[in-house]
Order: structure tokens, then C-alpha cells, then sequence
């Protein structure tokens, strides 16, 4: 017991250090892969610094929700972290069914953002708030029909027990995560608003939509922000690399090797991704979204009728 | 192995279903081409005999090289817009994909009931039949038109496989070498369009009527 | 393996010249020549003088016996009136395609008659599309936007409907999946021995498939739209063997697939939808009849309501399946008259529109009055063939457990002969405004001496009633299953 529990609040930490890091090196990769040097690796944690030194200042019409929101965000992420394995150390919140607190938790974030961008009162971040709205709606179906999907085959419905599931002898199987993984990853991209959902880089009103609720934020709420930003890009990250571990054999090194590949690896997809596409008009977004709600839709047919 | 390709293959069909550009279309029957020729190889690779690997390899002669580089080369040569004009449909085009997917997936694992089949390829050649129809009958342009035509032929042939009908070589020849004929014909047909008609759509073909 | 050459290989290579030889007058000669011997050789076997071995894939029982008979009969006189259709001046753009003219019909014939002999599904089916290949070039002879669209559409639908037969095919061997057939060939004769075998319920998908494709080709409603504008803007040779031999070649593959189901618990099943499809046939060329302007298109309609009648006595059964086989030769020899006299109408007035055509019995007095002929034996009245086949039909259908239908058929029948007769009538008789043409004397051409001699043939065949055809016949409906 108290050697799972401290490997959980490991994961945790883990987590927490290094999901700057993976943001950096996809911009790296990125601006290296388009010619250009690029800011360093580094870059991610010395903004979080430099925010987390400045003043926070609130705009005059805001609430007591514009105050609450950046941290209600910080520690659903953090909660959230806290569910996924890193390597094959069982987390600190695990239990059947904790794949619906998964998904609600990160609901819960992204209901406090819209919020409290609606909450200042300024026409674009309304406008953002719009769009998240729109884009959180044709979301939520790809998660539950991808892991609802791998639940509804492996018998389990808590994610640690359905990743332990997962046997990669099986041809079929294989298949399964590959076409899982696919769907997985467009869900990350969007709800991440990486590269054909959205532009990360840009900041053009007419197309931002993560970018522009937190358009009236500073000091330590912008921190707070893109923090749990960053976070909820490394748990996408690794709800992708967690398809991909061995888990027939079950030893620790192993799972670290994997973790590590597996996040630089995807690192690597990302940029790649974010290279060669561009971005979607917006009226197309929901037809990419339903895409990957199709594919999680064809996992749950074909396995529904193979066993 | 079968149904890692056939689940291939839908993913395919989803795809040409949300793609706007023609192009898209001839990379996915190239695509499909291949899943097919490899369908086929898979008896071969324990008991290799050439005599067998005829049929598989004039598959993905024709349905890889040929066919698709052909109608490359008429969307070359004609000029054909490269995208597809946004039908109004095209948010309801793909729930009607998934909900029709649903119910052939349905119906067939019923089937398998009565009859031994394999589920997988067989409904996903079936829906491949079906989404090939629709796109003949949503999408305005031609050139998608004759796309739609061979999606449905390889929907054909993913069924035949899954219904394991085995037709002789000669035959399995003469089918392939009828449908490069009639898409070589629709070609040529598409060429004439151009010089008489003012353009590629299913809308200005409308002078035959009682 | 002479037959096969014949049948098959002869025309084949005789294609492979005519599209080496530039000169025309020599392609007609070769084409002529390969017809004849075609003709010949059918007859022959048909008459039993001759008995055949055909290599695996085909072979000859009394069905293909009597379709290639009205295939090569049908396509001897087409080709003989070629040469001088070819002749009549068009329009400069459609110069280039008469290069290809004989070479198609001869490839026509090759595949045409290898999916008449064959005694393999697959090889039928890869037999009927090539047909459709080898049409689809010659519907868009006269090189401009109607026959465009029209090859367009035909092509298009017909191969769309050839598909669907495929999957027919398929879920026959579906069907016979865990019987001794399986794994086995797709042998018509070996499904129609144990057919009793077979799974219903694929037995029944498979012919619904099979049924609906190619009643694209056949022109049974409500498939029936891209077959109307193919015949309506082919030149009339090909328009008249598309009526007369293509539209039967895909009946033929209906005609197997039901073999098949006759002996299994399916069949009342398969007779009511070829029933239903019949009837539709009928319905449409109805209302089509009361609004067409366009007389091509009439005689198009025309042959979807023969098609319909055909498929309506063999839905039946009985005496009307009897009546129903004669049909078939009686309408095809009908069709061809009529499309070369409408042809004739044609090249005179350059129009389709029937107002624009007036007074045809004083502009071209002969074909006029071979066209009221071919007229009269289309609708039935004796002694021409037609009546003889549509009295066995009616007959058959009255004595059948469903002799209410008779009614609804008569009804439709009265009404197209009526239209059908206001459309031809307006058009021989009425006085046109335009002086110009009625400029009297009309060079008897070969297209009147084709016109006469398949006239006499219709009422010898329909008078002597040869017993060999007869004979034939019986055999047909016995290998049926019908009790007469």
C-alpha cells in the first residue's frame, strides 16, 4: 500500500515537471523541422517564471469567477494527471468507473474557462467561449466512443485496468490500437488546439479559439492557465503512449523506457503533424471532429461483432 | 489478418467521405488497391507457387497503377477544379455513413447466424457498396462519380473475399480487365464533356427527358 | 472447337482486322462474311444438324440454342444494312466514328455470344459487361450532346446494374455455402441439379440482386431510364440490335438465376417480383406513351412494354411461358424493322420530334407503309407474329391462379396501342406546311428489302409454326419445370 501510494504521488510529480518540457520540445521540433532554430527547449519554463513573478490584474466587470477559474483549472488537471499511469505504477486515484470522472473532471476545467471568459465580458473572448462551447460538444463523443469502446472489450471501466487489459500478441488488437491511437490523437489535437484545430502560435481573432478566453488574463491566472494547459497536453500525451506499453511483461524498467520513448516519439508525430498541415476553415472543424467520432464508432462495431 | 485490413479499408471509406479534394479520392483507391492485392496474397505466403501470384499482381497493376493514374491523369488533362464544391449535405453525409455502417454491421452479424461468413469483410465490402452509391448520388461532380463507381467495385471484390467465392482466374482477369475498360471508356467520355458540354457536373447533364 | 471459333474467335479477330483495315467497303465485307457464317452455324445447331463441344465455360442447351438463333438473326440484318446506313451523309463530326463501327460490332457479337453459350456465372457476367462496352462507343455515333449524355448514362447505369448482378453471383455461392456445392464452380447446371440445397434466404437475396442489375440492361422499370436514352439516340441499326438481341442477352441471365430458384421453396417469391417488375414495365410505358414526343423514344418505350410482357409471362408460368419465349423472337425481329424504317424517317426529315415529321406517306411512300406494318405487328394484330405470342400470353395468365391480372394488362395494352397509334397515325398521315419535301418517288433501298423479308419471316414463323421452334421450345419449358 505504501509503496503504490508513494509511486502514484511520483507519477503525479512527474506529471507536473515534465509536461512543460514535452510542450518545448514540440515547438522545437516544430521550428526545426520549418528551418528555423527556434526558441529552447527550455522556453516553456521560463515564461511560466517570468508570469509567476508579475502582477495579476483583473478587469473591472469580473467576478469572483475570473478569480476561481484559473485554479479550479490547475487542479482538475492535476486531479486528472493523477488517474493516468506513468510506466505500470498503478495511480494515486484509481476505481471502477473513474474513466467518467476522467472525462468530467477535464468537463469541469473547460466549463470554469468558458466562464469566466464570458465572465469579463468582452465580445471576443464571448465569441471564443462560443467556439469552445461548439467544438467541447462534437469532442466528448470521440472520448467515450474510443475508451468506452476499449472498456467495453477489456471488461474493465477504470483506466489502469484497461490499459493492463491491452495484449499486443493479439493481431487484432494490435489493429484496435492503432485505429484507437488514431482517434486518441485527433482528440488530443483538438482539445489541446494544436495544429488543424487550431493555431497555438497565432494570434488572429478571427480563427483563435483557446487562445483568445485567455486573451484578458495576466500574471499569476496566466500562469495558472497556461500551466494547466500544458498539463492537459501531456495527459493527451500519454493517454496515446499508454496504448503502446507491453504490459504482458510487467517490469519497471521497461515501462520507464517506454514512457520516455513513447512522450519523445510523440513529440516527434506532433510537430510532424503540425509541419506538414494547416490549418482547418472553421466550418470544417466539426466534420474533422465527427471523423474521429466515426472511427471511435467503428472500433466499438467491429469489436462488438468479432466476439 | 482479414479483418485488419477490411477495418483499414473502412477507415478509407470514412475518409473519402470527409475529403474535399479530388485528389484525395485517387490516393484512396490506390489505397484500396493495395489492401485488396495484399488480401489476396495472403494464401500464397506459406505455399508460394507463381502460378498464383498472377491474379494478385495484375490486381495491383490495374487497381494501383493503372486505373488511378489514369483518371490522375484526367483530372490533368481536363483541368477538373480541384475541390469538391461543399454540398449542402455535407454534415449530414457522414452521420448517414456511420448510421448505415451500423445497421450493415447489424444485419450482417444477424446473417452470420444462418450462415457462416466472416463478419468483418463482409460488412465493410458492403458498406463500401452502399457509401459508393452514395457518393454517385450526393456529389455533383462526375470525375467523383466514376470514384464512387470503383469504391463500389472494391467493395464488390472485399465481399467476394469475405464470402470466399473462389471464381476462377480467367475470369477474375476478364472482370478486372472490364472495369479498366468501362473506367478508360468514362474517360473518354469525360473528355467529350468537356469539349461539348460547359462543364463536370451531373447538373448539366439534363437535355434527355420525356 | 470449330463452333467455338465461330462463335467466339472468328468474331474476335475479325474485329482485331476492321480495326486494322482503314477501307470500310472490305470491313463490311469481312463483317458480312463472319454474320453469315454466324447465322449459318446457329441455325445449323438449332435445327440439330450439328451437334457442339465447347470448351469449359460454355456450353449449348435448348435456352442458348434458341437465344443465339435470334441473336445472329438479328444481327445478320443489321450488319447487312450497315454499310449502307454508313453511306447517308451525317454531320462532318461523326465521320470518325464509323472507323470504329464494324469493329465494335463484331466485338459485339463475340461477347455476346459468349454470354449466350456460357454455362459459367462468372463468365457470363465478365460476357454481358463486354457487351456493354462494345455498345456504349456506338450509342455516341452521331457525336454530339444527346448521344453523349446517353452513352454517359447507359454506361454508367448498366455498369452500375452489372455490378449489382455481381453481388447476386456472390450471394449465390453464399447460398450455397455447407451443401455439397460448396468450394465448387459456379456451373449453372450443377446449381440447377441441387438447387434444392441451397439456403433460401441468400437463394432470394441473390436473385433479388441479380434481378434489379440487370433489369438495368433488360430495361424493366423502374430501371428502365438509361436504357430508353440509349436507344432513343444510337443510330437505328444499333438501336435495333440494342431492342432486338442486347436487352435478351441480360434476360438470359435473369432466366438462369430463375432456373435456379424454380425447384426450391423461393420461387413463388421470384415469380411475384418478376411479376411486379413486368407490370411496372408496362405502367410506365402507360403514362410515357400519352406524353413522349420524341418517336425513337416511343419505340424504346415500346420495347419496355414487350420486355415487360415477356417477363410477365414467365412470372406466370404455363402456356404464358410459352407465349413468352415466342415473344422474344417475335419482338426482336419486329424491333429491328421498326428502328431501320424509323431510321429511314430520320435521315429524311433530320428530327426526332414527332411534330416536326408530317405526311411520311407521300415524302417516303414505302418505308411509311413498311412502318404501319411494323406498326400493326408491334400491337398485335394478325396474322403478324405478335398476336399469336400476346393471345398465348393472355391465355396463360387467364387460366393461372391469378386471372385478374389479365385486366390490369389489357387495360395498359389498349391504352399504348391507342397512343402508340395517335403518335405513328399524326405522323404518316397528317399534312405538314413544309413544301419542300414532298417531293414524291422513293428509291428502294436495302433497308425496305431487310424490312420485307423479316415482315415474311415474322408471319411464317407466326402461320407454318415450324416445329423445330416448337420443339425448342417445349425442351425450354420442360428443363423449366413448366407444366403445360
Amino acid at each position: 500500500m505504501g509503496l503504490t501510494f508513494l509511486q502514484g504521488i511520483i507519477s503525479i510529480i512527474v506529471i507536473m515537471a515534465l509536461a512543460p518540457l514535452f510542450a518545448g520540445m514540440v515547438n522545437k521540433q516544430k521550428a526545426i523541422l520549418t528551418g528555423r532554430i527556434g526558441a529552447p527547449v527550455l522556453q516553456p519554463y521560463y515564461e511560466l517564471i517570468r508570469l509567476f513573478k508579475k502582477e495579476t490584474i483583473n478587469a473591472g466587470t469580473s467576478s469572483f469567477i475570473s478569480r476561481i477559474s484559473p485554479l479550479i483549472n490547475l487542479v482538475s488537471m492535476i486531479v486528472a494527471a493523477a488517474m493516468l499511469p506513468v510506466g505500470f505504477w498503478k495511480p494515486i486515484i484509481s476505481f471502477n468507473g473513474d474513466i467518467i470522472l476522467f472525462a468530467y473532471i477535464l468537463g469541469l476545467a473547460r466549463f470554469f474557462q468558458i466562464l469566466a471568459a464570458m465572465d469579463i465580458g468582452s465580445s471576443f473572448e464571448g465569441m471564443g467561449a462560443a467556439r469552445e462551447a461548439t467544438f467541447a460538444l462534437f469532442a466528448e463523443p470521440i472520448f467515450f466512443f474510443t475508451i468506452g469502446s476499449i472498456s467495453f472489450i477489456s471488461g474493465y471501466n477504470s483506466l489502469f485496468d484497461i490499459y493492463h487489459s491491452i495484449q499486443l500478441n493479439n493481431v487484432s488488437y494490435e489493429v484496435f490500437i492503432i485505429v484507437c491511437s488514431i482517434s486518441v490523437f485527433m482528440l488530443a489535437v483538438t482539445e489541446c488546439s494544436r495544429m488543424p484545430v487550431d493555431d497555438p502560435n497565432t494570434h488572429l481573432e478571427l480563427t483563435m479559439i483557446h487562445e483568445v478566453m485567455i486573451l484578458d488574463n495576466s500574471g499569476i491566472d496566466l500562469f495558472l492557465y497556461q500551466y494547466s494547459s500544458y498539463i492537459k497536453l501531456f495527459i493527451y500525451a500519454l493517454l496515446e503512449i499508454s496504448f503502446f506499453y507491453p504490459f504482458s511483461q510487467k517490469s519497471n524498467s521497461v515501462g520507464i523506457l517506454i514512457f520516455i520513448t513513447g512522450s519523445v516519439a510523440l513529440t516527434f508525430v506532433l510537430g510532424i503533424v503540425e509541419t506538414i498541415t494547416s490549418r482547418y476553415r472553421m466550418k470544417n472543424i466539426p466534420q474533422y471532429l465527427l471523423f474521429a467520432t466515426a472511427i471511435g464508432i467503428l472500433n466499438l462495431l467491429i469489436y462488438t461483432f468479432t466476439k | 489478418m482479414e479483418n485488419v485490413l477490411s477495418i483499414l479499408f473502412c477507415l478509407s471509406l470514412f475518409y473519402v467521405v470527409v475529403t474535399s479534394r479530388v485528389k484525395a479520392y485517387v490516393t484512396v483507391l490506390r489505397f484500396q488497391g493495395i489492401i485488396l492485392s495484399v488480401l489476396l496474397v495472403i494464401p500464397f505466403i506459406y505455399n508460394f507457387s507463381i502460378f498464383g501470384i498472377i491474379l494478385p499482381a495484375t490486381l495491383l497493376l490495374v487497381k494501383v497503377f493503372l486505373i488511378p493514374g489514369y483518371i490522375n491523369k484526367v483530372i490533368l488533362d481536363l483541368d477538373i477544379k480541384r475541390r469538391i464544391e461543399p454540398p449542402i449535405q455535407q454534415m449530414i453525409f457522414l452521420p448517414l455513413v456511420i448510421a448505415t455502417m451500423i445497421i450493415v454491421f447489424l444485419a450482417s452479424s444477424i446473417l452470420s447466424k444462418i450462415t457462416e461468413l466472416d463478419v468483418i469483410p463482409f460488412a465493410s465490402g458492403f458498406s463500401a457498396i452502399i457509401i459508393g452509391i452514395y457518393l454517385i448520388i450526393f456529389r455533383r461532380k462526375l470525375i467523383i462519380h466514376v470514384c464512387g463507381f470503383l469504391i463500389l467495385e472494391n467493395g464488390i471484390f472485399l465481399f467476394g473475399t469475405a464470402v470466399a467465392s473462389e471464381l476462377p482466374m480467367m475470369i477474375e482477369l476478364g472482370t478486372l480487365l472490364d472495369i479498366f475498360v468501362v473506367v478508360f471508356l468514362m474517360g473518354i467520355a469525360l473528355n467529350r464533356i468537356r469539349g461539348t458540354f460547359a462543364g463536370f457536373e451531373a447538373t448539366h447533364l439534363g437535355r434527355l427527358k420525356d | 472447337m470449330l463452333e467455338f471459333s465461330i462463335f467466339i474467335l472468328i468474331p474476335l479477330a475479325s474485329a482485331g482486322l476492321c480495326y486494322l483495315i482503314k477501307n470500310l467497303r472490305v470491313q463490311y465485307a469481312i463483317s458480312l462474311f463472319v454474320s453469315t457464317i454466324h447465322l449459318g452455324l446457329s441455325l445449323a445447331v438449332f435445327l440439330g444438324l450439328h451437334h457442339t463441344l465447347l470448351p469449359t465455360f460454355f456450353g449449348v442447351d435448348s435456352l442458348s440454342k434458341f437465344f443465339i438463333l435470334i441473336l445472329s438473326n438479328v444481327y445478320f440484318w443489321v450488319v447487312l444494312v450497315s454499310y449502307s446506313y454508313l453511306k447517308r451523309p451525317v454531320m462532318p463530326r461523326a465521320e470518325e466514328g464509323k472507323r470504329f463501327y464494324f469493329m465494335l460490332l463484331n466485338f459485339y457479337l463475340a461477347a455476346n455470344s459468349a454470354a449466350m453459350l456460357s454455362s459459367h456465372f462468372g463468365m457470363y457476367w465478365v460476357a454481358a459487361e463486354a457487351t456493354t462496352l462494345s455498345v456504349a462507343p456506338l450509342i455516341y455515333f452521331y457525336r454530339n450532346e444527346e448521344s453523349l449524355e446517353a452513352m454517359w448514362k447507359y454506361l454508367f447505369l448498366v455498369s452500375i446494374g452489372i455490378a449489382f448482378a455481381f453481388i447476386g453471383i456472390l450471394l449465390l455461392t453464399l447460398s450455397a455455402k455447407g451443401t455439397s456445392l460448396a468450394g465448387g464452380q459456379l456451373f449453372f447446371w450443377e446449381f440447377i441439379r441441387k438447387a434444392g440445397q441451397l439456403n433460401p434466404i441468400w437463394l432470394k437475396a441473390s436473385f433479388v440482386f441479380i434481378f434489379v442489375g440487370l433489369s438495368t440492361k433488360i430495361g424493366i422499370a423502374p430501371m428502365h431510364s438509361g436504357d430508353i436514352d440509349a436507344t432513343s439516340n444510337a443510330p437505328s441499326p444499333i438501336a435495333a440490335l440494342m431492342s432486338g438481341s442486347l436487352r435478351l442477352t441480360a434476360l438470359l441471365g435473369v432466366l438462369r438465376i430463375f432456373q435456379i430458384i424454380r425447384p426450391t421453396s423461393s420461387f413463388e417469391f421470384a415469380k411475384t417480383l418478376l411479376i411486379i417488375g413486368a407490370l411496372l414495365s408496362l405502367f410506365v410505358a402507360f403514362v410515357f406513351m400519352f406524353r413522349v414526343n420524341n418517336y425513337k423514344r416511343l419505340l424504346a418505350y415500346s420495347s419496355v412494354e414487350h420486355l415487360g410482357l415477356i417477363s410477365l409471362g414467365l412470372g406466370i408460368g404455363g402456356l404464358a411461358f410459352v407465349g413468352a419465349l415466342y415473344h422474344a423472337i417475335y419482338n426482336s425481329i419486329t424491333k429491328v424493322v421498326l428502328f431501320l424504317m424509323a431510321g429511314n424517317i430520320h435521315s429524311r426529315f433530320k428530327s426526332r420530334e414527332v411534330d416536326k415529321i408530317r405526311s411520311v406517306l407521300n415524302v417516303l411512300p414505302k418505308t411509311g407503309w413498311l412502318f404501319i406494318l411494323a406498326f400493326m405487328a408491334i400491337s398485335g394484330i394478325p396474322p403478324l407474329g405478335i398476336f399469336f405470342s400476346e393471345i398465348k400470353i393472355f391465355e396463360g395468365i387467364l387460366f393461372s391462379d391469378k386471372p385478374y391480372l389479365l385486366a390490369v394488362v389489357m387495360f395498359f395494352l389498349l391504352f399504348i396501342f391507342v397512343n402508340m397509334g395517335k403518335i405513328i397515325f399524326t405522323m404518316l398521315y397528317k399534312k405538314g406546311d413544309d413544301d419542300k419535301l414532298q417531293s414524291g418517288v422513293e428509291k428502294f433501298e436495302l433497308t425496305h428489302f431487310v424490312a420485307i423479308v423479316l415482315l415474311i419471316l415474322l408471319v411464317a414463323i407466326a402461320v407454318a409454326a415450324p416445329d423445330k421452334v416448337n420443339l425448342n421450345i417445349i425442351d425450354i419449358a420442360k428443363d423449366f419445370g413448366v407444366k403445360l
